[in-house]
């Protein structure tokens, strides 16, 4: 593979990763709730899609009607716990961490530390591949970038446009001047995490079309997706794609040039120098947050 | 301090002679497994408490301390030959050169917060995992087989050598996180996690002390983690790297409780003791979703943790214990000792962390305080010759004549393309008392900030007795002589209004240990009619009360100059007069101040000179009657010419 191939598909994987972070930093942005638990939902996404279609012999896609309304109220309830319990941002990331696991530890009870993997019966896609050029794209990356970039420009328009977006963004500024203008903080916040839950079930879904399931997966993901979080800048959902498609170009290419268990070295590199630079992200401030 | 040090003296000494009597007792080996398993995560558990508990900067980086001790133990020992006890001090090192470095890269970061700082940690063992894979000096990936040390004969078997080298590290760890917690040093830290900017304005090294706490906890993190090496016998990637090492310590402290050096030992007892329960019992597929329940739980509805439930509930916890523990022997719960201390434990605990409904702490509901002031007040405001005139009368101390104590050269501080100050120029003397006013937005806060040190300025010299402090760091320019009130008061939320005064006496100017600064700050207290609140919480006390602690704790820590920002702010006609007369006896006592104030009626009272600023210049400067009927000066504050 060479390195031009290497960094292309870096790009499609990275809309992966953008696709799990959107949840993550919207919930952080908007709410304030640091949600290791949005790992847990995409993992329970993975699962579902895995478990549905093997059992139902539905095609990948399709679950995406189970999931997502299943991961939607799971989210929803999440927030509604988070917003009664009024948790902090710091002491969210410690109590998410323990859902977090308790949520891996019964995947593994239910699915086992087994690999799962959709068989190619009911999951055409995993060996389909598009070829453009002298270029070989695998179809659930393309699937997956497509559906990022898609569900990005949906939710930026969303925040920017509509009435519910303007009241999102009014009470991520200010919680306590958005409340006096009648701003109903608790039914926002539970929509958004609900959508946030929802769009961990297009991650899982995206995930599992190309690879195998364990239960300790989210913890691969957990570096990546918050590099991709804080890169885009927190709540920034443009900047979240954009930082997707970077790290995974980046993880892509270290991993052709020098070796792929250098990948995560690049990327944690990465990140550490950003951090250090440019702690609000890579994008100037303002955005959707 | 001494008793304390020798109570845990005592209490290890006592379990270091458990392995010479332990078959006398009856008792079978797997004691002594069990007992090391607690003595390390209570070492680890203490390690991470010395940064993430006491100074609140959250880690999930843990396994790069153990991972880093294990390994140079496991590469040096087990591909060198290197005997192992020269290792020892070597991980250690290792470990404390990666807390230093990584504390360097993030506590340099003035906008760091907690939460960035979390997850830069996260990524601290991810990256070392990589390293250690790529590296095949270290092991490539594959792992190392660490060969057990010689040790001398009479410390018995490997078990025992064992359970005493945890020991000593764990008895190493808790008299760390005791005599740090003892000291100003973990002052400094509490004050770093209640309000970070406020404590290094009070003049604590804030970025130093940070960098001791990590390197604390690098040490003994990496000394445990040598000793870990043993334990495990094969050192590789997942076993160090992995969440499991962050998840378990977190739970330990999170669960024992994050303010103390008891907690991460009762938390690591406790899970340590649970969790092999469980795993006898069979239930070890449920152990992480019971951690990851109790981690959950207690951050919401326990945060102080076991450690201060237990201090709480004494009796009844261990009548919990006891019951539970004797009780479920006879109806078959339990077969063996451990599974009686297990249940008793987890019932001590759940006692413990019985939700109650905290009672507010009972204070005097009848308001002493304007009776008192009154009383108290009326002679000393009687008795002040020189400030007591008539607003523009001839100031007792002409400032010319006094020495230069403040001087602004040409100062400037632009926000993008906002110029919040303009090249100012501005001498103040010893024993003013400069009213500083001007319309919203003219530079009086920033003036004050740049003064303080809390900000840079773009341009220009500030000079506090003669030494230019532009660009030194906060608690420097607050060693130099400089205090300051904020607008909105910042006591340290988890400190008694007097250790809040204390605090500000133990890193002041001439710096005192706890129990002399507690005895000074009474003075302080009685100084602003505050004595009647040293024991009570900044939370209970009123706004007012906590403006008056501002200036406790300004005044406390002995400054030349006290830079009042808007303290009257938001209080009745009443409080205002009692605060007037708090500042005139500061002022008294021979501190120069400049007040920051909206109400021209105080300024006109109390300042012997006015500076008025406005979009950043310096508009009229002199004594305040002169100063108010200035034509530009009316215009500037009112909008208006005078008369039309």
């Amino acid at each position: 593979m060479t390195t031009a191939q290497a960094a292309l598909s870096g790009v499609l994987v990275g809309g992966l990763y953008a696709m799990m972070a959107f949840g993550v930093s919207l919930t952080w942005g908007m709410l304030k709730v640091i949600n290791l638990a949005h790992f847990g939902l995409i993992l329970i996404g993975a699962y579902l899609t895995y478990q549905t279609t093997t059992s139902w012999d539905l095609d990948p896609l399709l679950t995406i009607v189970v999931t997502a309304p299943v991961l939607f109220v799971a989210g929803a309830l999440l927030q509604w716990a988070y917003d009664r319990l009024a948790i902090s941002e710091l002491n969210s990331l410690l109590v998410s961490f323990g859902l977090l696991v308790i949520i891996i530890q019964a995947a593994s009870i239910i699915w086992t530390e087994d690999f799962r993997r959709m068989s190619a019966d009911v999951n055409p896609y995993a060996t389909e591949s598009v070829r453009i050029g002298e270029f070989i794209f695998p179809t659930p990356t393309l699937v997956a970038f497509a559906v990022a970039v898609v569900l990005a420009a949906v939710i930026q328009l969303t925040l920017r446009r509509t009435f519910v977006g303007r009241a999102l963004r009014a009470f991520a500024e200010d919680r306590t001047v958005a409340a006096a203008f009648g701003i109903d903080h608790r039914r926002l916040g539970v929509l958004l995490a609900g959508v946030a839950g929802a769009s961990a079930a297009v991650a899982g879904l995206l995930w599992s079309l190309s690879n195998a399931i364990t239960p300790s997966t989210p913890y691969e993901w957990f570096g990546i997706v918050f590099a991709v979080v804080i890169l885009g800048g927190v709540g920034n959902v443009a900047g979240t794609l954009i930082a997707g498609v970077l790290v995974g170009m980046l993880s892509s290419v270290a991993s052709i040039v020098w070796s792929p268990a250098a990948a995560p070295l690049a990327v944690f590199s990465a990140i550490v120098v950003a951090l250090l630079v440019r702690p609000h992200g890579l994008l100037p401030a303002g955005g959707a947050r | 301090m001494r008793r304390g040090l020798a109570g845990i003296a005592l209490t290890v000494a006592g379990l270091a002679v458990f392995p010479f009597v332990r078959e006398s007792l009856g008792l079978t080996g797997f004691y002594v497994v069990i007992l090391y398993t607690i003595f390390f995560w209570t070492a680890q558990a203490t390690s991470w408490n010395l940064l993430s508990g006491y100074a609140g900067y959250f880690s999930f980086g843990q396994g790069a301390f153990v991972g880093v001790g294990a390994y140079t133990a496991a590469v040096l020992a087990g591909r060198h030959d290197v005997d192992y006890f020269i290792t020892i001090p070597l991980a250690g090192a290792l470990s404390v050169v990666l807390a230093l470095v990584v504390g360097a890269l993030a506590f340099r970061l003035r906008s760091l917060r907690g939460e960035i700082f979390a997850l830069l940690t996260l990524a601290v063992p991810l990256i070392l995992a990589s390293v250690a894979r790529l590296n095949t000096t270290i092991d490539g990936g594959q792992g190392i087989i660490v060969p057990a040390p010689e040790f001398p004969d009479v410390l018995g078997a490997f078990q025992d050598f064992l359970y005493l080298f945890n020991l000593a590290i764990a008895a190493l760890a808790v008299a760390i996180a005791y005599a740090i917690q003892h000291s100003r040093f973990g002052w400094a830290l509490i004050a770093i996690r209640d309000s970070e900017d406020v404590a290094e304005g009070l003049g604590v090294p804030t970025f130093r002390y940070k960098m001791f706490a990590i390197a604390a906890s690098g040490l003994i993190g990496g000394i445990s983690g040598a000793a870990f090496a043993q334990q495990i016998g094969f050192v590789n990637v997942q076993a160090v790297f992995g969440l499991t090492i962050p998840l378990f310590v977190i739970v330990m402290s999170v669960l024992g409780g994050r303010t103390h050096w008891l907690g991460p030992v009762i938390g690591a007892t406790f899970i340590v003791l649970v969790q092999d329960r469980l795993v006898v019992a069979g239930l070890e597929k449920w152990r992480l979703i019971i951690f990851g329940a109790v981690l959950a739980f207690v951050v919401v509805a326990a945060p102080e943790g076991l450690q201060a439930r237990l201090r709480a509930r004494p009796a009844v916890s261990l009548g919990a214990f006891v019951l539970l523990a004797v009780g479920s022997v006879p109806i078959g719960v339990s077969d063996e000792l451990l599974d009686a201390v297990g249940v008793g434990a987890v019932g001590a605990a759940a006692v413990a962390l019985w939700p109650v409904s905290r009672r507010p702490v009972s204070r005097q509901p009848v308001s002493l305080w304007p009776v008192s002031v009154d009383a108290s007040l009326q002679p000393t405001a009687s008795s002040e010759p020189a400030v007591h005139v008539e607003p523009g009368g001839v100031v007792a101390d002409s400032p010319a004549a006094a020495a230069p104590l403040v001087e602004c050269i040409g100062l400037s501080r632009s926000f993008g393309g906002v110029h919040a100050l303009d090249d100012l120029t501005l001498t103040m003397s010893e024993g003013e008392l400069v009213g500083l006013v001007g319309p919203n937005g003219s530079g009086k806060t920033t003036l004050v900030n740049l003064l303080s040190g809390t900000m840079r300025p773009t341009r220009g010299r500030i000079r506090i007795v003669g030494d230019d402090t532009a660009g030194l760091a906060p608690h420097r320019v607050a060693r130099s002589g400089v205090a300051r009130t904020y607008q909105i008061p910042r006591p340290f939320p988890s400190m008694t209004v007097r250790d809040n005064v204390a605090m500000a006496i133990m890193f002041g100017r001439e710096p005192r240990p706890l129990a002399a600064a507690r005895l000074g700050a009474q003075e302080h207290l009685d100084f602003v009619h505050l004595t009647h609140l040293a024991d009570v919480y900044p939370h209970e006390i009123n706004l007012h009360e906590r403006q008056l602690l501002e200036m406790a704790r300004a005044i406390a820590s002995n400054p030349r100059v006290l830079l009042l920002d808007e303290a009257l702010a938001g209080l009745n006609p009443t409080e205002i007069d009692s605060a007037v007369a708090v500042i005139r006896r500061i002022h008294q006592a021979g501190i120069t101040i400049v007040i920051v104030e909206h109400l021209l009626r105080v300024v006109n009272q109390l300042a012997t000179r006015v500076v008025v600023l406005d979009r950043g210049h310096c508009l009229a400067d002199g004594d305040p009657l002169t100063v108010m009927s200035e034509p530009a000066v009316v215009t500037a504050y009112l909008g208006r010419q005078p008369g039309a």
